[in-house]
């Protein structure tokens, strides 16, 4: 009787170790959810030596803090083609217009909110075309032009200097470099075009007969 | 010892060679279809996968699907094994080394088949244990292979022992078989569930990821395999003296009746789950039985498939309807087709469709693919007929070891 | 399978301003061209791109025996039977590719050895260099990506960007990414999504949202593998071996979100399209029989740059980045938008979230 009741305690045992071992998965990758790891791993982060540097050193870059994000901006006064304005806009946009000056860009329709809302002066500095201007008349440089839309744009900046709009260029990697407002968007004309998609794909539509 | 198993080899060829006008005729158009298959396997080779109707949406085919249906028949001569080893009935005696042969038949068209689905088939010496990398226990279809090839293995040797101990006139041992039937016992039980689980585990696949489905194989393989056997019996009865009793064919037909009412009951099941209150998990049921936004490719498989289902089980059913021969023989053809169909293309097929994103793309097989498909069963039946005719033959002890003569050459 | 019909539209409205220098046979403006160069009877799938050397059956032969008999290190230093240094050479690498192993069990070292192999083999077939890659995951690096719903436009440019960059099969058209056009006012409604439109975009009405491979926590695909021919890497990237895989297709039975492929017959990519910046589990050329799939370009996300569908996305919808990195761009989309992913309910975990403005 005794023997019996020691054996079956025995097998108890047994049972109890071999579910132990089998049940509690205490691996060291094992996570609830993705979120949970991603938490676990990123506590002991340090950088990694993957930098964007690699494939950003090429472009003209400049340095903002906005926030708490720093982050690095393709510089823009560069790229405009007639820049400094002041070497055309030295008089009245009126006075302008009869002269046999160059022609720069005559056609800019300015398609941004309404005509209640915008006109050419909402931004540009009537009085130093090298600069703009934001809505109470602090005057903005051409390179952080991001902070003229910010002032209608403010969950849209929120969202870029987050990283949710826009376009981080080039690389995953630190330091950030992301596209500016004007980068994508005309600001004179800010919406996106409709257009034909790049690529058909004739073999799928054989599949679905 | 090795003597005898060089005359056993001899004396079969020997067997295998010879025989009357008509079974000459029909390994003659066996090897036609086998080369008809081998040459559109060739095209395949070449050409890649892309000769068959299969694509990224439906991916798996007809291969897979003859596949899954012969496990079942693989299954099913453990059906006849039990009553034998196990319970002593020897009724069945006959019968089992026939059901074990055409298990054997059933696993070599199965690996066939499998082999025909792969991309790759150069490189399958990776799933080789020991030389390859063989992802044990994650992956089922590793399960699959052990359990297949296994299967394969107790159904060659236990048969083989008893011809063997029979060609030199002696009796089996039981001893020496008897753990072994045993074994096969659960082994196909095994086979089957580890094919079931091969789709059942897919999350992927709403349609297979249901409890039911491996007992639905197990009761669906245990009306199509012994239908099977009792064609096959009967089929041996006209064309051979080999000697099989009304009894066994009956009691076959019991198995065959009880299997293929517990096969109806688990439909019914399904189909109250699928219908009763539809989620979108029913989509692919949807698209078998009824279609899907016009697409309706396999409405008329599945119902004649239903159809032939009920009207052989009803037929089975009545003792009288089932003690008549030759409607015995009609409800086995019926639910051997019927089952072909439904664990074939019923089930294989709408596992893929919708797809993941619920894009309907069907599946038409091509003519390469019937082609290999045909092929692989004639090859199925090849190896059959030789087993049995060899088998056949010992057993009614035409084929004995005759020393004198080995000595002599 | 005739290569003479139009395989598909190119169209090159802006946005593409790489492509348009680089290559004079884009397919968007010569179609003609680079249509006769697919039928060229040169044209060579990527396996024989890689593997198909020119050798008699004599001399194969040899090869073989020679091998088998003094092993085949010994006979491109030593053994004279042979003649002819490259084709040697070319045997030599046939012979150790076909068997080899698995590249996720092997060493440091035999990565480096098979991956000089094919980046010879192919310098020795074609005469051309490719950079073949083997570089592994980076500690404190775990990939992820979010997607902008509001923002996708439906121009497909990621769509495009991916098939150049990762040298799929131009005849199947294969594409890793399928854009969904839904309908406003109907959900996420996949089942009457169009994922092969051709018409303008945005289409009224519409919205768009693209699948791919999520690179699941908890892959379903790799776990079903019979050979383990597909895993995950210490970085969160799902990636395949070709030469491994034995094509039997269960990681797409097993894959709930349509992101895996196969090459049903031989991949051709047109020499002068192909990708030759390359990685040894990413964009190298396959051969018919085998799984491929997203890699996150594994070629180019190892070496710190954005994949190639990120980079080509004009509307900025596509976000890639470190999740470990408590300041990267994908970590504050995941802690101030409202994001989701798709079949949350499977327990895959995908690494691929969606959000929207």
């Amino acid at each position: 009787m005794k023997n019996k009741h020691k054996i079956l305690v025995n097998w108890v045992g047994y049972i109890t170790v071999l579910s132990l071992l089998i049940s509690c998965k205490h691996h060291e990758d094992e996570y609830h959810s993705i979120t949970d790891k991603i938490e676990a791993k990123s506590k002991s982060f340090h950088a990694t030596s993957t930098t964007s540097e690699l494939h950003t050193k090429h472009l003209n870059t400049i340095k903002i803090t906005e926030g708490e994000h720093t982050f690095l901006i393709p510089e823009r006064t560069g790229e405009i083609t007639s820049f400094a304005c002041t070497e055309c806009h030295s008089s009245p946009l009126k006075e302008m217009k009869g002269t046999a000056s160059k022609k720069a860009h005559w056609n800019i329709k300015l398609q941004h909110a309404d005509e209640h809302t915008m006109n050419c002066i909402s931004c540009h500095n009537g009085d130093n075309m090298d600069q703009l201007q934001s809505i109470t008349g602090t005057p903005i440089n051409f390179n952080k032009s991001y902070q003229l839309c910010s002032q209608c744009h403010s969950k849209q900046f929120t969202d870029w200097k987050g990283g949710a709009h826009g376009k981080q260029v080039k690389s995953w990697a630190p330091p950030r470099t992301a596209l500016t407002c004007v980068n994508c968007h005309n600001p004179h004309k800010p919406h996106f075009e409709s257009k034909w998609p790049v690529r058909y794909n004739t073999q799928k539509i054989k599949e679905r007969e | 010892m090795f003597t005898v198993f060089i005359s056993l080899v001899k004396d079969s060829l020997q067997a295998i060679l010879h025989g009357s006008k008509k079974y000459h005729l029909w390994m003659a158009f066996l090897t036609f279809i086998m080369l008809i298959g081998m040459y559109c396997y060739t095209i395949q080779l070449e050409h890649g996968l892309s000769v068959t109707g299969m694509t990224d949406r439906v991916s798996w085919g007809l291969y897979i699907s003859n596949f899954t249906f012969l496990v079942g028949v693989a299954a099913a001569a453990v059906i006849l094994v039990m009553p034998t080893y196990v319970l002593k009935d020897i009724d069945f005696k006959q019968a089992v080394l026939i059901g074990e042969g055409l298990a054997v038949a059933a696993l070599i068209m199965c690996l066939a088949f499998v082999v025909a689905d792969m991309g790759g088939p150069s490189v399958l010496w990776h799933m080789l244990p020991g030389i390859g990398v063989f992802n044990f226990p994650d992956s089922m279809l590793t399960w699959d292979v052990i359990a297949l090839n296994g299967y394969l293995f107790i159904n060659i040797s236990i048969p083989f022992y008893i011809l063997f101990r029979h060609y030199q006139g002696k009796d089996a041992l039981s001893k020496v078989y008897v753990p072994g039937a045993l074994l096969s016992v659960l082994w196909a039980v095994g086979i089957h569930l580890v094919t079931a689980f091969l789709y059942q585990g897919l999350q992927a696949r709403p349609f297979w990821n249901n409890a039911l489905l491996g007992p639905r194989f197990l009761a669906s393989a245990f009306a199509a395999g012994p239908a099977l056997i009792i064609l096959v019996l009967a089929l041996i009865r006209y064309s051979s003296s080999f000697r099989i009793e009304d009894k066994t064919l009956k009691k076959i037909g019991i198995v065959v009746t009880v299997a293929a009412q517990i096969n109806l009951i688990m439909l019914v099941s399904e189909l109250f789950k699928e219908f009763y209150a539809p989620t979108h998990h029913s989509e692919s049921a949807y698209y078998l039985f009824f279609g899907l936004h016009g697409k309706k490719a396999l409405l008329p498989w599945i119902w004649t498939a239903i159809s032939m289902n009920l009207i052989a089980t009803l037929l089975l059913t009545f003792h009288k309807l089932r003690n008549n021969f030759k409607i015995l023989y009609f409800a086995c053809s019926l639910l051997f087709i019927a089952i072909w169909i439904e664990k074939g293309f019923g089930l294989i097929v709408p596992g893929f469709i919708p797809g993941p994103y619920g894009k309907i793309a069907e599946y038409t097989p091509t003519g390469i693919e019937i082609g290999v498909t045909l092929g692989i069963w004639a090859l199925g039946a090849f190896v059959f007929t030789i087993l049995a005719k060899t088998a056949i033959k010992i057993e009614l002890g035409q084929l004995r070891y005759k020393k004198e003569t080995v000595s002599k050459e | 399978m005739s290569n003479t019909t139009k395989k598909w539209f190119s169209l090159n409205l802006g946005s593409r301003k790489e492509n348009a220098s680089s290559s004079s046979c884009s397919c968007g403006k010569k179609e003609g061209d680079c249509h006769s160069a697919d039928t060229s009877p040169q044209q060579k799938d990527g396996f024989d791109q890689v593997f198909d050397v020119p050798m008699d059956r004599r001399t194969a032969f040899k090869k073989l025996t020679a091998s088998l008999l003094i092993g085949a290190g010994a006979v491109s230093t030593s053994c004279s039977l042979v003649s002819g240094n490259e084709s040697k050479e070319k045997a030599q690498i046939d012979w150790e590719e076909q068997f080899k192993g698995n590249y996720k069990l092997m060493s440091e070292e035999e990565k480096k050895a098979t991956v000089e192999r094919l980046a010879r083999s192919y310098e020795l077939r074609t005469g051309k260099t490719i950079n073949l890659s083997s570089q592994g995951p980076e500690e404190n690096v775990l990939f992820g990506y979010a997607f902008n719903i509001s923002k996708c436009q439906g121009y497909m440019d990621c769509v495009n960007a991916c098939v150049e960059e990762n040298n799929q099969d131009r005849n199947s058209q294969m594409q890793y990414i399928r854009i969904h056009e839904m309908k406003d006012g109907k959900g996420f409604n996949f089942n009457e999504a169009d994922d092969n439109y051709y018409h303008e975009v945005p289409a009224e009405g519409h919205f768009y949202m693209g699948t791919q491979c999520f690179h699941c926590d908890n892959p379903p695909c790799t776990k079903v593998c019979p050979v383990q021919a597909t895993w995950q890497e210490e970085d969160g990237l799902v990636v395949i071996d070709y030469d491994w895989c034995v094509g039997c297709r269960y990681c797409m039975a097993a894959c709930p979100y349509d992101g895996r492929r196969f090459n049903w017959s031989q991949p051709e990519v047109p020499e002068a399209e192909i990708n030759k910046n390359q990685h040894y589990l990413g964009n190298r050329l396959r051969k018919k029989g085998v799984m491929e799939k997203c890699t996150f370009c594994v070629q180019r996300s190892r070496a710190g740059k954005n994949p190639a569908c990120v980079e080509a996305c004009p509307t900025g919808a596509r976000i890639f980045g470190n999740l470990l990195d408590p300041n990267s761009t994908i970590r504050w989309v995941l802690e101030n938008k409202k994001v989701f992913r798709l079949k949350e309910d499977l327990g895959t975990e995908p690494k691929f979230w969606y959000f929207m403005d």
